[in-house]
């Protein structure tokens, strides 16, 4: 069986994946395992697990769209404040959670808007554009929010059908509210579209190499500010799922950092969507961990320890585990047409 | 690639200072605010006024209908009393509001002549604010929360003419013997909150059908947080021994431990998934994150309860009447009010003033609360107060 050239391409698979398969592997062990010991408490982190992922995940996604077409996207934090807000001010208004999470895509989207004009119209410091937003959305919320306004209910779990009844992957997989589906379902759509469409490539091209792309007839600026925009709308996503589905109210500085973890997670999965997937369930199993091993109160160590174990992870695994992760090469520079 | 180096320290300091200014609250933009609110008189609201009906008719109380100017607080026969708030604001239906209820209370009993509060919305502010009502000659200063207990007792030094009431603020000074560290014109005023959680505790005990009860709690680094789970644990198995109590503390700073709703849904839901069916959600907005989701679980039919922290939370968060039965409150209010009245009369206890603690009214939830549950809880309540039941938890000793 074992010709040559099937060896070879065990070989090359081994590279590529070998380290990815390990990994899973023990880590699908490691859950049977305690699933046979507690099944509830295995359902009840891994549900926990994901769902923490969700505000993260959406955030790496808006993040890399941005990175992939070279445009250093660190306003996250912002647009889900912002959306967030507004999302739940739609609701408290209208009563109706679809248009509350409909506003806040919107609002993510026009401030992406904001942020393509700034980097790629007037060219100004990415950094800089993407703390405006930050500072904006911080002051805006601030002001604005008033203490007394109750949403009219929130998101809840659609269990589907007879999927929800698998034991361990029903109640964590295919019991979760509307917002949560979309973004298991965006992670493969926005790596299809990444890796599968003339779209993707032209992302690519223009986050690697502007200049070359513009020679093949590719609209430089039209790329990015599509990318911007539309990972905007994914952050503004995140806004809502925090506000009308997470919780079901709104709160100051509700994000909490989370749109500055986003970027970590985007980095961590060395810039691809299912990188970023997996890296936002790592951390979102720290956090849930955390909380799992208070309640189970034979914790000898400080609970901030474990807090920071994902943290600490991303430095050893960028350190050399999974090796170097790479922007793309003109990522955070302006393109300026020659002519 | 050394310039991506750069542009990546570049953004990580950036989000390094963005996020800690995320924390406080204590961005520039908040200036905006800031610039309407710090000034005392532009916060003194109308209705810092009494109504006119309920106004005193001392010779020295200012017409309620008169500017707050024309009555002069530097004068003895004035007794004066000024609030400032920590970082929030005054209706914010919890601490700081409850506070100045108190103050307004001895307004309209005719205690205080003049009342005024300041809200802060930046933490470096809290002494400067101290200072505007110092400057004013007010008579006493309430100060609200444990965050403001530096700046107050800094000023209670300053100014030992003026007598300063912390809620919250636990003083350290009177427990230790040096005499020279005594503040005479300084009242914390404290709450034994392993007591409120200790009724919390037993009502959840009583009333949980799978022997599991949670608590979502802000951080540990603020004591009277560790005192309610304390209190709440010891109170669950004062009723029985062998029940599973899950707690959990919020795993971030003073910064954000408080501000995380999200946080508290999902803990509230990591723990309703492993059985548990009382959540006692104390940690402010982290808390009521927590309240809220145990309130959407009970909207879809699942047996859940929720109790709340601080004040009556029925009131706070109306989100959660699906499932809230009660809060462990701090009767801040009268405490608030009951040091301003010591403050006049010229007894005032210096030191650590303990305000009392209680459950809060039960609601809708009334009629489903039993009996004995009910006195039960009374009887537990004497007891707490009269000594005979120890809720266990001794901070320092």
């Amino acid at each position: 069986m074992n010709t040559p050239a099937s060896f070879a391409n065990w070989k090359i698979f081994w590279k590529r994946w070998g380290v990815l398969t390990v990994i899973s592997v023990i880590t699908l062990a490691l859950i049977a395992y305690y699933y046979s010991k507690t099944p509830q408490i295995t359902e009840a982190v891994l549900a926990s697990t994901l769902r923490q992922s969700v505000p993260l995940v959406l955030g790496a996604l808006c993040g890399l769209l941005g990175e992939r077409a070279a445009v250093i996207n660190i306003g996250i934090e912002g647009q889900m404040l912002l959306a967030a807000f507004l999302a739940f001010l739609v609701n408290v208004y209208t009563g109706n959670l679809l248009l509350g999470v409909l506003a806040g895509i919107a609002v993510g989207a026009l401030l992406g808007l904001l942020l393509a004009f700034m980097s790629v119209t007037l060219k100004i410091d990415q950094i800089i554009g993407g703390t405006v937003i930050n500072i904006l959305a911080i002051g805006l919320t601030g002001y604005f929010y008033k203490v007394g306004l109750s949403a009219h209910g929130k998101l809840n779990p659609i269990p589907l059908g007879p999927l929800a009844k698998i034991p361990l992957i029903g109640p964590v997989f295919f019991n979760n509210p509307p917002i949560t589906y979309a973004t298991i379902l965006l992670v493969f759509l926005v790596h299809y579209v990444l890796f599968y469409t003339p779209w993707g490539l032209r992302t690519r091209a223009v986050g690697e190499h502007p200049r070359a792309a513009d020679t093949l007839g590719i609209n430089v600026y039209l790329v990015r500010y599509v990318n911007v925009v539309v990972g905007g709308a994914l952050a503004g996503l995140a806004g809502a799922y925090l506000s009308l589905e997470a919780v079901g109210s709104f709160e100051r500085l509700m994000t909490n950092g989370r749109g500055f973890v986003a970027l970590a997670v985007m980095i961590f999965g060395k810039w691809t969507p299912l990188g970023a997937w997996g890296a936002a369930l790592l951390f979102g199993f720290a956090t849930a961990m955390q909380t799992q091993l208070q309640f189970g109160g034979q914790l000898h160590i400080p609970h901030q320890f474990i807090g920071m174990l994902p943290y600490l992870l991303t430095i050893i695994v960028l350190a050399g585990f999974v090796g170097r992760a790479r922007p793309p090469a003109a990522d955070g520079i302006p393109y300026e047409k020659e002519g | 690639m050394r310039k991506k180096i750069f542009v990546l320290l570049a953004l990580l300091v950036v989000a390094v200072v963005a996020l800690s200014a995320c924390g406080k609250q204590s961005t520039p933009t908040a200036a905006p605010s800031s610039g309407q609110q710090a000034q005392p008189t532009k916060a003194a609201q109308p209705t810092a006024a009494p109504k006119p009906t309920v106004a005193p008719t001392p010779t020295t109380a200012p017409k309620p209908t008169e500017a707050p100017k024309e009555v002069d607080c530097s004068s003895p026969d004035v007794f004066c009393v000024g609030l400032v708030t920590d970082v929030g604001q005054i209706d914010d239906k919890s601490f700081n509001q409850s506070a100045w209820e108190g103050v307004k209370m001895a307004k309209e009993k005719g205690v205080a002549d003049k009342i005024d509060y300041i809200e802060t919305t930046d933490a470096k502010d809290y002494a400067n604010n101290i200072q505007l009502f110092a400057d004013n000659g007010y008579d006493v200063i309430v100060t609200v929360g444990f965050a403001l207990g530096q700046a107050t007792n800094e000023m209670a030094k300053k100014y030992p003419n003026i007598k300063f009431i912390g809620v919250d603020q636990f003083q350290g000074w009177a427990i230790n013997d040096k005499k020279d560290d005594d503040l005479p014109n300084m009242a914390g005023l404290i709450f034994h909150e392993d007591q409120a959680g200790f009724l919390a505790g037993a009502l959840a005990a009583m009333i949980t059908k799978t022997n599991t009860i949670a608590a979502v709690l802000g951080t540990d680094l603020v004591p009277p947080v560790v005192a309610f789970k304390e209190g709440y644990e010891a109170g669950a198995r004062y009723i029985n021994p062998d029940i599973k109590t899950i707690s959990t503390y919020h795993p971030g700073g003073l910064e954000n431990a408080f501000t995380d709703p999200e946080w508290g849904a999902t803990t509230a839901k990591q723990a309703m998934d492993q059985g548990a069916d009382v959540v006692f959600g104390a940690g402010g907005k982290t808390g009521n994150g927590a309240l809220i989701e145990v309130a959407s679980a009970a909207k879809s039919g699942k047996q859940v309860y929720c109790i709340g922290v601080d004040t009556d939370q029925w009131l706070t968060v109306p989100e959660a009447h699906a499932c809230l039965v009660s809060s462990a409150m701090k009767l801040i209010t009268p405490g608030v009010f009951d040091l301003v009245q010591k403050a006049k009369s010229g007894d005032f206890p210096s030191g650590n003033y303990f305000g009392e603690t209680g459950l809060a009214p039960f609601h809708d939830f009334d009629s489903k609360i039993p009996q004995e549950v009910k006195d039960k809880l009374k009887e537990i309540r004497k007891g707490l107060l009269d000594g005979s039941i120890d809720t266990g938890y001794h901070p320092g000793g």
